[in-house]
């Protein structure tokens, strides 16, 4: 194909292989003249612009000459890599002389462009060639046999390479071999070659053909072949190409007859042996290759000879020719279309007309339409064979899981006896670049895998480079010990028992001062408020019944036996005894508060009932403003929300202790979260990572992901490593003592995962990929992603062996056009219907789960257009793989049966993986099928809403995509209705490999199917906790079933049971109840301690004060404590006994129906009575009351019983008795008027 | 370490002249100057010929696996001008469409990604690239670039579907629309890039660097970061980075990443982006990576398949 034309009648020259860009320079041919037989002459530089598709040429200066040209070559001596120095152009002349251009300077339009020039020759110098290996060598030749060898270093004085040849003769051709630096040869028209050995500096052999017919217009030495040359001759009579070896040169041991006429000259391509250009006489510019003999090429040339052929040397694809019609022409081998060359012709044809633009409409005239050339003339075809350049030798290809694909073909000499045919092997290697990430991995798998959880984080402790990687691993190793909140706090510095010794040392410091100080006090309060002391006396005997433990309890009694004068003065004594007497307690608080008087104001109100109580302390704080007094109140109030909105951020550790003293279980996570949050908003960067250990605390897996990443680089593998080891860790703790679905992961926990997934892949390890991909993600890119590295793991439990296994299944059905009929279409692309023209089933070929489907669905790469014809029965199904969202469309069948759990026995976690790829995700066909082992199986009849014929079920039309391989079993008609009993004969097979995968799935896979937190969960820590971020796609009904779900995850070989058992018919009552309470179906089985539903709002918890150790476990024994009610003390049993006793003899003798009921009512609430037995919490005074009056019911002396009532009511506190001494006085009422 | 963990002798007559694993790495295929493409399944370290596919008229250049979801498919290009595209039916591979548009040796054969449908780019000597995009029903639509290189084109290489820096805010479900791009290089020296404009394909960005043939070009993967990636290769023996910040997609800046003594010809990222496979002319493979500040280290140079891999100092790694 023509690339390019230049009108002129000239010889060229290329610039060197090393030359960039490519120029050709053109010089005025000594032997022709044009038209207008002008004898001026000029050097021309032109550039090969290939970027631009004209035709024309684009020429970059002009030197006019003096001289006129037979031969011009272009040097690479002295030359620079830029463009400064461009080589040497040469030039042989008429008139003897050689001359040396610089082409720098003609392109730069330099006048001083010549570098020497010598005219030593006596004739026209026809013949020139530089030496390859020593390019400061030329050789010239001309008339008389002359040769020189001029050194461009030292031009003055050129060599011969030995004696003139005789006869003397024109040397029409000179060549340096292409192998060895010293052979050159020479050629001329009489048709002899000489071979110059230039060590020796003579001729060394002289090849001639016999024939004597040879006139040569060519010599080249073989470009590959030390030996061989060829010589072109010129004699239209022997047209011919021979091909000479020198090992045996008495013949040509090829000769070439391509062309009918003379050949004017030959070119042999440097790039390619194979590849000889010869053009001659008969117009013929042909490419062939010598060593066969073979026509490879002929250009498209029009009528006109060429005398000058020339192959680019930098472009192994560019040759330029030169003809006799005044015009150099560049071509390329490499074929195309002639479009351009053919839009020349018609930019000639318009030109010709005079104006492009005749009627300055500022548009050319159209374009001319040339008639339509046939095609086999306007597009160019390439070489027969092709070129060597482009044949690529060598390929490094990456591919999935850090494959590295590679090939490489020796150089092997074909010629030279391939005794031995080389082997072609394709090497496939494991590039493993990341080793510590690798092991580290490895480590942490491991440590998943045993459990051990503990001894991995000290390890990680101890590894740890900075305090923080030390603290967050110690915060995380807490997490699987005992006492973790006690341990939390050592962490922050508070350790319990160090603080009991400093308080003990300094209460021990201070008692002493105490002991005089009390004194004091005392003594003021005498002198100053000699009045108050009575006062005081009261207060302190009110505090005495109601604080048993106050430590001023022995004070008070001594006290309480004491007279004292109650006064009624106007003062504020006095008005808070008035209120006292008066019971208003909430006026005497208001009164001490007024006063400043906060002790008294709170041990009043104390007395006065919890609201005032809470009411006064409000104020309390109001008033008080001391440094601890926010503590106080945080501790008094339950209020650490407070504490942690609004502490200083640098106290982050202490409000974080507090949180973990304090804070009830179902607040805690919210608390350390919001702490957290603070810390991680502050914008901090030291701030931001102890937010990370707040996280840790929380459990909070999502946000310290969120967190780590805004405060570290997690874009190296290592750093993602630190990450995830934490994660993982953090994961598998959160799954101990909270009850979260161990499978629900959070965008951005996802998107690290598969990141780390990514890694792990492309370092070849895709096992663990898979096990640390999130299970049940519908991210389009996970699932992807983990269908990529399920088949990419190749170990798939199914040999090629077994023809019906999804594998293979999946590669094609029979009679199908195409592996995925509704699968493939795309939105927006016509390639919609690619493959629809299948009548059956699509097979399970590329079925994923689509984002774009309600459910999960499974084909992961189609839309879900046709989805819609799907029979939505199976939607349900479906998505028990993705353990959320399932389970819940099932309650109307058995509510408070959490499915699956017996007959889905399968520890794959990795549901949304496509179904045909790989055995393990075929849920829910798999179901009915699976061995249901417990008679509290499910019947699979009534658990699912399956038709009981197949006929429901068939997929038989067009487009239906298979939403899972056993839906798509090419089984015939009938679809796949997978309970064995109801099978066709003909699906029993089906129904047995889905056996067949199901016991494979309860192998020993655990290895690769894992979710990160690999549910190895033997015993899970009490911890009615259920803080967590949202599941992302759980519906509300779904949060109590999630628990079921990861116990349905758990190894076969410890689950089943423990399943069975969790949903033992018995507990089919307990209904919503049960659904309430996460954790019951779990603790029963597993046998744990039983928890009553209540716990999960332990009341007891609040114990304000009180330095709880572990708070779950108070949480676990505190209830048991309320349920099974403590025994009266013995010696007040008898209270009880004597009651009840009087109460039973009065319903006996009581005859009217009236009085029964009083009876009854007061029996139940004499409970109250006792409970305050039990919990003794009743003055001895009032104790010492009942047992008089019980005396005096055994002696049926119920007057003095209601005297002695009488007393006590008078005497105490009304709070205290209200509950029951009107009862009482009832019942002995009663029985006075009965006379029992 | 690169180890070799599978040798596969393909029994070509000739040389090979490019070698490709399927998506998930289970399936290889090549193809040879001896005009046939293979297809082997190297699971577990095994090599099962698969199919033997005969049907070009030349050596055979180039092998490209289509997305699986499409099915399973293979395209091959030849000297002798064809496109053939084979698929596997009913468990054996057949010719399933012949492209004979080109009037040169077609070099190189890419798949767009599979968010755009079936579409090969496929660059040739003529110096066209075509587009062959399905449209159903055994149909495929034609494209060409007429006269996109020169006197040849010899590579073809696919933008990511992502649009860079997208993937994280990318809400799941909503495509965004997409840019079809794609590079290529060829005998004029040039990288170009061409971007799809109203269904017609322009040339958006032509990359000056090379000063020979550009032998190969490959778009990186996306990662998710904003900042596309190409790596070019040349004759001249200088392997290019390009890397392109703004998402308009114009300002490209090369970085060379090293100047081999011979020909390069061809270059590949790793799924991850993060390492590139060089293929020399003298027979040698190297991988390279970008240390942290930005400079490409030689970590292997890979012999038949083996090689040591040595560590890049990477800085800190563990810093807090």
């Amino acid at each position: 194909m023509k690339l390019k034309e230049i009108d002129r009648t000239a010889i060229q020259a290329w610039s060197p292989a090393q030359h960039h860009p490519i120029y050709l320079a053109t010089g005025t041919s000594a032997q022709q003249l044009d038209a207008t037989f002008s004898t001026s002459a000029s050097l021309e530089m032109f550039e090969l612009d290939l970027s631009d598709p004209s035709l024309d040429m684009k020429s970059c200066a002009t030197f006019s000459s003096s001289h006129r040209y037979h031969k011009l070559i272009w040097g690479p001596h002295r030359m620079a890599s830029d463009s400064s120095l461009s080589g040497v152009l040469i030039a042989g002349g008429e008139n003897g002389n050689v001359i040396l251009y610089e082409p720098a300077k003609i392109i730069a339009g330099d006048s001083e462009v010549i570098i020497a020039q010598k005219d030593k020759h006596t004739g026209p110098v026809r013949a020139l060639d530089v030496n390859i290996f020593q390019t400061n060598l030329v050789a010239s030749g001309a008339n008389e046999s002359e040769i020189y060898i001029w050194d461009l270093n030292n031009f003055a004085t050129p060599m011969t390479p030995g004696a003139k040849t005789q006869p003397l003769e024109d040397i029409s051709c000179i060549s340096w071999n292409k192998q060895v630096q010293h052979i050159l040869a020479s050629a001329s028209p009489s048709g002899r070659a000489t071979v110059w050995d230039l060590r020796k500096n003579e001729p060394i052999i002289k090849v001639s053909d016999h024939s004597n017919r040879m006139h040569c217009s060519g010599l080249a030495w073989h470009p590959d072949v030390a030996t061989q040359m060829v010589l072109a001759s010129e004699d239209d009579k022997l047209p011919v190409i021979q091909m000479w070896d020198l090992r045996f040169a008495s013949s040509p041991f090829r000769v070439l007859e391509n062309h009918t006429r003379g050949v004017l000259t030959i070119a042999w391509s440097m790039a390619d042996s194979e590849l000889l250009l010869s053009c001659g006489k008969d117009a013929k510019i042909v490419c062939s290759n010598p060593n066969t003999g073979e026509v490879l090429y002929e250009l498209p040339t029009n009528t006109q000879w060429c005398f000058d052929v020339q192959w680019c040397p930098r472009n192994p694809a560019v040759l330029s020719a030169a003809s006799f019609d005044g015009r150099i022409s560049i071509y390329s081998i490499m074929g195309g279309s002639t479009e351009g060359l053919r839009q020349k012709q018609v930019d000639k044809l318009s030109s010709s007309f005079g104006n492009l633009d005749p009627f300055g409409t500022g548009q050319p005239l159209p374009p001319l339409q040339l008639p339509q050339q046939t095609t086999p003339q306007s597009s160019v075809l390439p070489l027969k064979k092709p070129p060597k350049w482009i044949r690529r030798p060598v390929g490094a290809s990456f591919s999935f899981g850090g494959k590295l694909v590679t090939f490489e073909n020796t150089k092997s000499q074909q010629q030279q006896g391939a005794e031995q045919p080389p082997h072609h092997h394709v090497y496939v290697s494991q590039v493993v670049t990341e080793k510590e990430f690798l092991s580290r991995s490895n480590q942490l798998q491991e440590a998943v895998q045993s459990e051990g959880f503990v001894s991995y984080c000290q390890k990680k402790m101890d590894v740890a480079q900075t305090d923080f990687e030390k603290n967050v691993w110690a915060f995380l190793k807490v997490n699987f010990e005992e006492d973790s909140r006690v341990k939390y706090l050592e962490l922050l510095g508070y350790r319990k028992d160090d603080l009991g010794k400093k308080i003990t040392s300094a209460l021990n410091k201070e008692s002493l001062a105490d002991d005089k100080q009390e004194e004091a006090p005392k003594e003021y309060d005498q002198s100053v408020q000699n009045d108050s002391e009575d006062s005081h006396a009261t207060e302190e005997q009110f505090l005495g019944e109601s604080t048993k433990e106050n430590k001023q309890e022995t004070e008070d009694l001594t006290s309480a036996k004491e007279t004292f004068n109650i006064f009624v003065n106007g003062d504020v004594d006095g008005l808070i005894t008035q209120a006292l007497l008066t019971g208003n307690f909430e006026s005497a608080v208001n009164l001490c508060l007024h006063d400043n008087r906060m002790a008294d104001a709170i041990i009043l109100a104390i007395a006065g009932g919890q609201e005032l109580l809470s009411k006064t302390q409000k104020k309390y704080f109001a008033k008080m403003q001391s440094k601890i007094t926010r503590l106080i109140t945080a501790v008094v109030t339950k209020n650490w929300k407070e504490i942690v909105q609004s502490c200083d951020l640098q106290n982050w550790r202490e409000a974080l202790a507090a949180v973990l003293t304090y804070a009830r279980p179902d607040e805690f996570a919210a608390l350390c979260d919001l702490l957290g949050t603070r810390l991680e908003n502050e914008g901090d960067s030291l701030l931001q990572t102890q937010a990370c250990l707040c996280y840790i605390c929380a459990g909070n897996v999502e946000k310290l992901v969120s967190c780590w990443t805004k405060a570290q680089d997690a874009s190296s593998p290592l750093s993602l490593q630190d990450l995830i080891e934490k994660v993982v860790i953090l994961r598998k703790a959160v799954h101990l003592t909270q009850a979260v679905d161990p499978n629900a992961v959070g965008a951005l926990l996802a998107e690290k995962m598969s990141q780390y997934a990514n890694l792990l892949a492309a370092q070849g390890s895709i096992a663990a990929a898979l096990a640390f991909l999130p299970a049940n993600t519908s991210q389009i890119n996970i699932v992807q992603l983990r269908d990529r590295l399920c088949q990419a793991h190749g170990e798939l439990p199914v040999g090629p062996e077994a023809p019906k296994s999804p594998y293979e299944r999946r590669s094609m059905p029979k009679g199908r056009v195409g592996p995925a009929a509704g699968q493939m279409p795309l939105p927006q692309v016509p390639a919609q219907q690619y493959y629809q023209q299948g009548d059956n089933p699509p097979p399970p070929g590329f079925i994923m789960p689509s984002q774009q489907s309600p459910s999960p669905g499974y084909n992961m790469y189609s839309q879900i257009g046709a989805l819609s014809t799907y029979p939505q029965t199976y939607q349900p199904t479906q998505q028990y793989s993705f353990g959320t969202g399932g389970p819940a469309l099932y309650q109307p069948q058995q509510p408070a049966v959490p499915p699956a759990s017996t007959s889905y026995p399968n520890p794959s976690p990795n549901p949304p993986y496509m179904p045909s790829a790989c055995p393990h995700s075929m849920p829910s066909p798999l179901y009915p099928a699976q061995p249901q082992p417990s008679p509290t199986s499910l019947n699979p009849g009534a658990s699912f809403p399956l038709p009981s014929t197949g006929a429901s079920f068939q997929h038989g039309r067009p487009g239906a995509p298979a939403t899972s391989a056993t839906y798509a079993l090419p089984t015939g008609p009938t679809g796949t209705l997978p309970a064995t009993s109801e099978l066709p004969a003909s699906q029993r097979t089906e129904n047995q490999l889905t056996q067949d995968q199901a016991s494979v799935l309860q192998g020993p896979q655990n290895g690769w199917n894992d979710p990160p937190a690999l549910n190895r969960v033997a015993k899970k820590k009490k911890m009615p906790d259920n803080f967590m971020p949202p599941v992302p796609i759980t519906s509300p009904i779904m949060n109590p079933l999630t628990d079921p779900q990861s116990q349905m995850q758990q190894p076969p070989t410890s689950a089943p049971p423990a399943a069975q058992a969790a949903f033992q018919p018995s507990h089919l009552p307990l209904g919503q109840p049960v659904l309430q309470n996460p954790f019951q179906p779990i603790q029963q089985p597993l046998g744990q301690s039983i928890m009553p539903p209540a716990v999960s709002k332990p009341s007891t918890e609040g114990a304000p004060g009180a330095p709880i150790g572990n708070t779950m476990q108070l949480v676990q024994s505190l209830p048991t404590e309320k349920i099974t009610k403590k025994p009266i003390p013995d010696e007040h049993l008898i209270l009880k006994t004597t009651f009840e006793a009087l109460i039973q003899r009065c319903l006996l003798s009581a005859t009217d129906p009236q009085t029964k009921r009083k009876l009854d009512d007061a029996n139940k609430r004499l409970e109250f009575l006792y409970d305050r037995l039990r919990e003794q919490t009743l003055s001895p005074t009032i104790i010492n009351g009942l047992h008089s009056i019980a005396k005096s019911i055994e002696t049926r002396n119920y007057t003095e019983g209601l005297n002695i009532h009488t007393h006590i009511v008078s005497t105490s506190n009304f709070s205290e008795t209200s509950a029951f001494m009107p009862v009482l006085k009832v019942v002995l009422t009663q029985a006075n008027k009965l006379g029992v | 370490m690169v180890s070799v963990i599978n040798t596969v002798d393909t029994s070509h007559e000739d040389m090979i002249h490019d070698a490709q694993m399927d998506y998930y790495g289970t399936r290889l295929a090549t193809c040879s100057s001896d005009r046939s493409v293979k297809i082997f399944d190297v699971r577990n370290g095994g090599q099962i010929l698969i199919a033997d596919l005969r049907g070009h008229e030349g050596p055979v250049w180039q092998v490209a696996w289509a997305h699986p979801m499409y099915g399973n498919i293979l395209a091959s290009c030849s000297y002798d001008r064809k496109v053939i595209i084979w698929k596997e039916e009913n468990g054996t591979w057949e010719k399933t469409y012949e492209y004979t548009g080109h009037d040169s040796s077609v070099n190189s054969v890419c798949w767009a990604p599979h968010d755009y449908g079936l579409i090969l780019a496929c660059g040739s000597s003529d110096g066209a690239i075509s587009l062959l995009g399905y449209t159903g029903d055994g149909q495929w639509e034609v494209k060409k670039i007429s006269n996109a290189h020169t006197i040849g084109c010899n590579a073809v290489s696919w933008a990511p579907a992502v649009v860079p820096g997208s993937l994280i805010e990318q809400p799941s479900g909503q495509k965004p629309n997409y840019i079809k791009r794609f590079a290529s290089g060829g005998c004029d020296n040039l990288v170009k890039i061409w971007k799809e404009e109203d269904g017609q394909w322009k040339e958006e960005q032509k990359l000056e660097a090379h000063s020979d043939w550009v032998r190969d070009v490959a778009w990186a993967p996306s990662i998710g970061l904003p900042t596309s990636t190409m790596a070019s290769c040349s004759q001249d023996g200088r392997v290019f980075i390009w890397t392109c910040d703004d998402a308009s997609g114009n300002s490209w800046s090369p970085k060379l990443l090293h100047k081999f003594n011979d020909v390069v010809w061809h270059v590949s990222w790793s799924i991850t982006a993060n390492i590139l496979a060089v293929s020399g002319g003298d027979n040698k493979v190297t991988l390279w990576k970008e240390s942290v500040d930005g400079l490409w280290v030689c970590i292997s140079d890979v012999n038949k398949g083996q090689g040591a891999v040595s560590a890049i100092t990477e800085g800190q790694q563990n810093e807090q």
